[in-house]
């Protein structure tokens, strides 16, 4: 089938670069020129014709077909078999739940934080230990370009144009991870959301940047967990009711799993001891009105429900960090969406 | 050899849009407003009213509130403004 997009000519590769520099295709980082051979390996690696629709952005009545991330995933440096992992994720991203409109656009700038769990994981070598959320694995810095490259490219997510973000963060060029499922003391993140864990599957949420903290002082879950509840009681996302993702490394995680506790163990923690007063709230100006009677004893929760906290086991063996990430807005404007990865 | 590349973006499709025909006046109308759930929005639609009905004649306003800024309202809200409104005053900010 022919590719149907508009095509240009340069006179070599490097001037092809600097073309799509001038054409406004990038994030400010050099890319790959998307010749026709490595459009349609793209293609050929999905199992999708070129006109296929993916995804239809209802807010921005924009169709997103296979052939226009095809042409992102060359941009953004992707190699072949990483274009599942990137149709799963727009297919997630057009989900009524994800709200495409609200965190693409708004002024609080988040990012897609993607998990990417199963099989393809480890295939693909997507990096779920050392530096985790940093550069050096091919995979998560692609696979993450990609999907911003699309949101900027076809569906017209252009900073300051429909991309409002007062200050974004680094997560928008790439913010993509797996789950260390080898590990993790927990089944994978994919299978308490529909999946088996012989599927592959990935997990988007509008995120903000991740928040690191660190305990090298407790032994035991209740010691790192109080350390991570005080840092997340007041954070971006206090009063607002978003959803939060957990990410534990290493050493924390081998301390949950040599005490035996499970995500819910966890979730029903921090659910508890991230609780905070509306008086609080009303003196850190996150809740409108003089501190009234009541206030000190009236308490307002960090999140919905304990389920509105996403446990991952992933990063370094080594250290004594971890981190937690706040979701954007509020989760009424919306939510983590998880879709399987569906190879050719 | 020349490269041959290929665009990634998307070309705009024209779309007609049939707007609803704009009142001569805003006298004895209805006014609906759309609370887009932001810090103060009811408080400065229910001005916006105020002015509306003092200085243009307008007769009445009801208020509906979307779950989010970023979302399109319910159905069942626009039922409601097109049931209890004659025109709607609706913006997107902070």
């Amino acid at each position: 089938m022919q590719l149907k997009s508009r095509h240009y000519e340069a006179t070599d590769m490097a001037a092809a670069m600097e073309l799509c520099f001038a054409k406004g295709w990038t994030d400010g980082l050099p890319v790959v020129p998307p010749t026709e051979e490595r459009i349609r390996a793209m293609l050929a690696a999905a199992g999708l014709e070129s006109d296929q629709q993916v995804a239809f952005i209802e807010n921005r009545q924009v169709s997103v077909t296979a052939e226009k991330i095809a042409i992102n995933a060359v941009l953004a440096g992707c190699k072949p078999e990483y274009m599942p992992v990137i149709v799963a994720a727009l297919e997630a991203l057009a989900d009524p739940l994800y709200g495409y409109h609200g965190p693409a656009t708004s002024t609080g700038g988040s990012a897609v934080f993607m998990v990417v769990n199963g099989p393809i994981a480890r295939e693909l070598d997507i990096n779920c230990g050392d530096n985790l959320f940093g550069p050096g694995w091919r995979a998560n810095a692609s696979i993450g370009r990609a999907v911003r490259l699309i949101m900027r490219n076809t569906i017209g997510t252009l900073p300051g144009v429909l991309d409002r973000s007062s200050l974004g963060h680094g997560g928008k060029y790439t913010f993509c991870i797996a789950e260390n499922e080898a590990e993790s003391p927990w089944p994978p993140l994919h299978t308490e959301r529909g999946f088996r864990r012989e599927q592959n599957a990935v997990t988007i949420m509008a995120a903000l940047a991740p928040h690191q903290y660190s305990n090298g002082l407790s032994s035991t879950p209740e010691g790192i967990l109080t350390t991570a509840c005080a840092c997340m009681r007041i954070c971006a996302g206090t009063g607002r009711h978003p959803q939060y993702a957990l990410v534990f490394a290493g050493e924390h995680m081998a301390i949950l799993a040599k005490a035996g506790w499970t995500r819910d163990d966890v979730r029903r923690y921090c659910f508890e001891h991230t609780t905070i007063s509306h008086a609080e709230l009303k003196r850190i100006n996150l809740m409108d009105g003089p501190v009234g009677p009541g206030d000190e004893t009236a308490m307002q929760t960090l999140v919905e429900t304990p389920q509105d906290l996403l446990v991952i086991a992933a990063g370094g063996r080594a250290g004594v960090q971890s981190a937690f990430i706040p979701g954007w807005g509020s989760k009424s404007g919306s939510q983590s969406v998880t879709r399987e990865i569906r190879r050719a | 050899m020349t490269v041959q590349i290929f665009d990634p973006t998307v070309e705009a499709k024209g779309r007609h849009i049939a707007y609803a025909p704009r009142p001569k006046s805003l006298a004895g109308l209805r006014v609906g407003l759309v609370d887009n759930s932001k810090h103060n929005s009811d408080q400065l639609l229910v001005r916006i009213a105020a002015l509306l009905e003092r200085d243009y004649g307008a007769k009445t306003h009801i208020m509906r509130r979307k779950h989010s800024a970023g979302a399109a309202p319910s159905p069942q809200i626009i039922e409601d403004l097109k049931a209890g409104s004659d025109v709607i005053v609706a913006g997107v900010g902070d």
